[in-house]
């Protein structure tokens, strides 16, 4: 403890006095505001605007053509907001199986295999952007396949194996696990 | 005479009928008459001997689809049904047209007969057209036939068909990323053993009858 503390605490002691505040003090403060104006109830403003009831006044031949309006409406957000037409129920025991190509420069895509009888004309893939893709549901086994490009041109699928081939154009392959793989 | 050949006409008809029976609908008019008739021999002859007859249409088509001449067509045929022939040797009479299939590209990319006899008694009952068909896979993706051969057989036990596949595609991802295809196999071959020794491990001071052992490849 040293001088210059002792000469602070007679300050401090009188700072920790509680202020002394007039006891009409709150009734005073809640007048005021009871006084200040309330704007979004008695201001002449937007809310007020908003809370104004309005008076439409319709013939029957006006009300007749409202109501088809708001029926055919309520058609078209139905008939747009439908869900694509659900897919085949896949068959037990087969897996969806995605094929996938990036051809931004193709006209068509198609996908021959095992699985459709390496029919050209049977499995037609659908163009996304450059990206041309078609679900198949096939059973377990392994499936040899490639693409078609343009009808003419056939190609191995680049991110698949590479299957044995016998006649000359290459091909891929899948393999398709069994129970929901 | 004439009593003779009309008592002719319902054998004749009868021996159409059966001609025309055995005809595969599927090859009229897309495979090339003078391989047509050798394939549907063939076909014929695979029934007779309870072999599926849907690869052997399935590799008709392709050829086909492919433009392949005649004699390349009824030669893939015919060494498709030799291989299945062989494979149903190693699987048994009750194996499916998917497993014999996926077994005749296992024998293709250089499984032998042995190999697949030795997959068939590790997953007694259980399906072989996956881990056949990884056997092929691995090879196609570069890694030398027996160290393909030798990886599955060692899964054959434990591993069940999502495990193969699992496997599989690491393997090939790794191969993708530029690893050597017989390391790549190396190393997910331990994995799967590590993985596998853990999980059999039981805790320490726990009873745990019936653990089996189960590989994550």
């Amino acid at each position: 403890m040293t001088d210059k503390d002792d000469a602070l605490d007679p300050i401090i002691d009188i700072l920790r006095e509680p202020a002394g505040l007039r006891a009409d003090l709150t009734d005073r403060v809640m007048s005021e505001i009871e006084r200040l104006p309330r704007p979004e109830l008695d201001a002449d403003g937007p809310v007020r605007w908003w809370r104004r009831r309005w008076t439409v006044r319709l013939s029957p031949l006006h009300g007749l053509g409202l109501a088809a309006a708001l029926a055919a409406l309520v058609f078209a957000v139905r008939l747009t907001g439908r869900p694509a037409a659900p897919t085949a129920p896949v068959a037990a025991g087969r897996t969806v199986t995605q094929f996938v190509l990036i051809a931004p420069g193709a006209d068509s895509v198609t996908v021959v295999g095992d699985f459709n009888d390496w029919n050209v004309a049977a499995t037609p893939l659908e163009r996304s952007g450059g990206v041309w893709s078609v679900a198949v549901p096939l059973g377990p086994g392994r499936y040899r396949y490639a693409f078609v490009v343009n009808g003419a041109i056939w190609q191995r699928d680049p991110e698949a194996p590479a299957a044995d081939d016998e006649f000359g154009r290459a091909n891929s392959v899948v393999t398709v696990g069994g129970r929901g793989l | 005479m004439r009593m003779l050949r009309l008592s002719m006409v319902p054998a004749v008809l009868l021996v159409a009928a059966s001609v025309a029976r055995a005809q595969e609908p599927r090859l009229a008019g897309r495979v090339p008459d003078a391989a047509r008739i050798q394939v549907d021999a063939i076909l014929t002859a695979a029934r007779t001997r309870g072999l599926p007859v849907e690869p052997l249409v399935d590799r008709a088509l392709e050829g086909a689809a492919k433009g392949a001449a005649p004699a390349l067509i009824v030669a893939a045929v015919t060494r498709l049904r030799d291989e299945l022939a062989v494979v149903r040797g190693a699987f048994g009479e009750a194996a499916s047209a998917a497993e014999l299939t996926a077994g005749a590209s296992a024998l293709r990319a250089g499984a032998t007969a042995a190999a697949l006899s030795r997959l068939r008694l590790a997953r007694s009952g259980r399906p072989l057209t996956v881990a056949a068909a990884v056997m092929a896979d691995l090879v196609a993706a570069g890694v030398p036939a027996d160290t393909a051969v030798g990886a599955v057989l060692a899964l054959a036990s434990d591993a069940d068909d999502s495990d193969y596949l699992t496997f599989r595609r690491n393997v090939q991802r790794d191969i993708a990323q530029g690893a050597a295809p017989s390391a790549a196999l190396a190393i997910r071959i331990r994995a799967a053993v590590s993985n596998a020794d853990a999980a059999a491990s039981p805790e320490i001071g726990a009873t745990t009858p019936g653990v089996t052992r189960k590989r994550k490849p």
